[in-house]
């Protein structure tokens, strides 16, 4: 369910920085259903990746095979994305808060200890500098903040002013795709969209610890068939990231 | 009619004193300069900086080998195999200081070294705790206006290594290189390191490489390594997969740390003189 909400978010001619599995995943599908044209392009320096084995990280050359084209990070996190041509990241988040931004980084644990994680790799990059960040994560109280623990990536807002106050380009974080539910971030908050077939809104309330305004939700479209006989027998053969 | 610059990996690493400056050519479980790192810590090299846009096994084997007091860099991991376990507890115990940037902010810093710049604007981090951490640890980050708009800015000061160490496919003896498949950072580094060692796969004589095909050429490299399987246990596009089971019992030893890692350190790293060595230890026909 999440792969395919996440794979509706993808639109016409994206072009999308995608990091490991389940963004991956939805943009794959994305391009096989209906968004044919959109490109998706890793950080390591990947453009027009389609490769579909399965692989265990963007370092793994299982990602980068039928590729359009290779370069740096320097070609893809520079030229296209600080170029501005990149229209859509996909983002995982530890920690996602009201304004959308993200923590990738570490978290604070109820002992007072600090567990670190991947950090930020291009993820701060794509926050900045892409047109619009889709977050996708699992639907975990902990996960909800009203501030994260460590602002890894802005979202919509920087300080509570809108982020081109800042100096960045593009949206920031538009809309957080759970497995439960899909949550549009707006300046003055988060909106739930729609809730997953099964769920009630007010169950994905109850675990959304910050304000979410949830009276116009509905219930996310239903995945077809097509959609996912190909995450099954082809983008996620094990099961790896959506079973 | 040139030197050659092939040496052996004793003699490259040899360039490398406490408290350099090193840039690591890994990017998690691909093209990590294992050989080098190997070599490093058996030589017990100390107070390393390393710099490095993405981290990997290259980068664990030295935090857990003792040899890092820096890390300038934008993260890391083993990819679905684990986290950098060695290079995490050494943060997290204060031995290690680790400077956290976005992957194209390290990028940039090398390629303004490269250049020549004295500073390189960028859009990224603005906002962010990245450079909210930055401005108050490093003065190598400062937060500016552009002098034409008038709009934020961040400014990145340059990055020049001392050593530079990159895993390739093919290099001639002049240092001609070419690296298959996307290249992250490894051209910056090359370029903006003041020494740059090369572990090849393989080595050919001056102008067997086509033109077209050299990802790094010669006047910026130091020192060819003819290492095969340099990078082993990691990957490398169209050579060598990254081996599964070396890798997890690395992240076995790894995350209990302690015996644990220094068993696995005396077997593969210490107990042993070479690369070759070592290969043949953990089982690989070279």
């Amino acid at each position: 369910m999440m792969a395919v909400s996440a794979s509706h978010e993808i639109v016409g001619d994206d072009v999308v920085v995608v990091g490991l599995g389940l963004p991956q995943i939805a943009a794959l599908l994305a391009k096989k259903t209906h968004a044919p044209g959109a490109t998706l392009v890793l950080e390591i320096g990947v453009t027009g990746a389609s490769s579909t084995e399965p692989s265990l990280g963007i370092a793994d050359p299982r990602m980068w095979t039928g590729a359009q084209a290779f370069g740096g990070m320097i070609d893809v996190l520079g030229l296209l994305l600080h170029g501005g041509r990149v229209t859509l990241g996909i983002l995982g988040a530890l920690q996602v808060d009201v304004a959308g931004s993200i923590n990738s980084s570490q978290v604070v644990l109820e002992d007072g200890r600090v567990r670190r994680f991947r950090g930020s790799g291009g993820a701060n990059d794509v926050a900045s500098l892409a047109r619009r960040v889709m977050v996708v994560m699992r639907h975990e109280p902990r996960k909800f903040k009203q501030r994260v623990d460590f602002l890894t990536n802005p979202g919509r807002l920087v300080d509570g002013r809108p982020r081109a106050e800042a100096g960045l380009p593009g949206l920031g974080t538009t809309v957080i795709v759970t497995d439960r539910a899909v949550i549009d971030v707006l300046e003055d908050g988060l909106v739930l969209r729609s809730v997953h077939a099964g769920e009630e809104a007010s169950a994905v309330v109850a675990d959304t610890p910050v304000p979410l305004e949830a009276s116009g939700a509905h219930e996310t479209p239903a995945p077809t068939e097509v959609e996912l006989q190909l995450i099954r027998h082809e983008l996620d053969l094990h099961g790896w990231y959506t079973a | 009619m040139t030197l050659s610059k092939v040496v052996s990996l004793a003699k490259a690493v040899a360039g490398v004193e406490d408290g350099s400056h090193v840039a690591l050519g890994g990017f998690a479980i691909t093209r990590c300069v294992v050989a080098a790192a190997h070599e490093l810590v058996r030589d017990g090299r100390r107070d390393l900086q390393v710099t490095q846009t993405t981290g990997g096994l290259d980068t664990d084997l030295l935090a857990g080998g003792g040899c890092i007091k820096r890390i300038v860099g934008s993260g890391g991991s083993l990819d679905r195999f684990g986290p950098l376990h060695a290079v995490n507890r050494a943060v997290l115990a204060g031995q290690i200081q680790a400077d956290e940037y976005s992957n194209l902010a390290i990028a940039l810093r090398l390629h303004a070294g490269a250049l020549g710049l004295p500073f390189v604007p960028m859009r990224s981090m603005l906002g962010s705790g990245l450079l909210d951490t930055l401005l108050e640890q490093e003065d190598a980050v400062r937060l500016e206006r552009d002098p034409f708009t008038g709009k934020p800015v961040v400014a990145l000061a340059p990055l020049n290594p001392d050593v530079a160490f990159v895993h390739v496919d093919v290099a001639d003896e002049d240092g001609n290189a070419v690296i298959g498949g996307p290249t992250w950072s490894l051209r910056e580094i090359a370029c903006a390191a003041r020494q740059t060692v090369l572990l090849a796969e393989e080595v050919v004589a001056p102008g067997a490489l086509d033109p077209d095909a050299i990802t790094i050429p010669a006047p910026f490299v130091t020192a060819v390594v003819y290492v095969p399987r340099g990078a082993w246990p990691t990957a490398a596009l169209g050579l060598y997969d990254y081996d599964t089971p070396h890798l997890e019992r690395y992240v076995a030893a790894a995350a209990e740390g302690g015996d644990a890692y220094a068993r696995y350190l005396d077997e593969f790293v210490y107990g042993v003189d070479s690369h070759d060595q070592f290969l043949e230890r953990a089982g690989v026909a070279v």
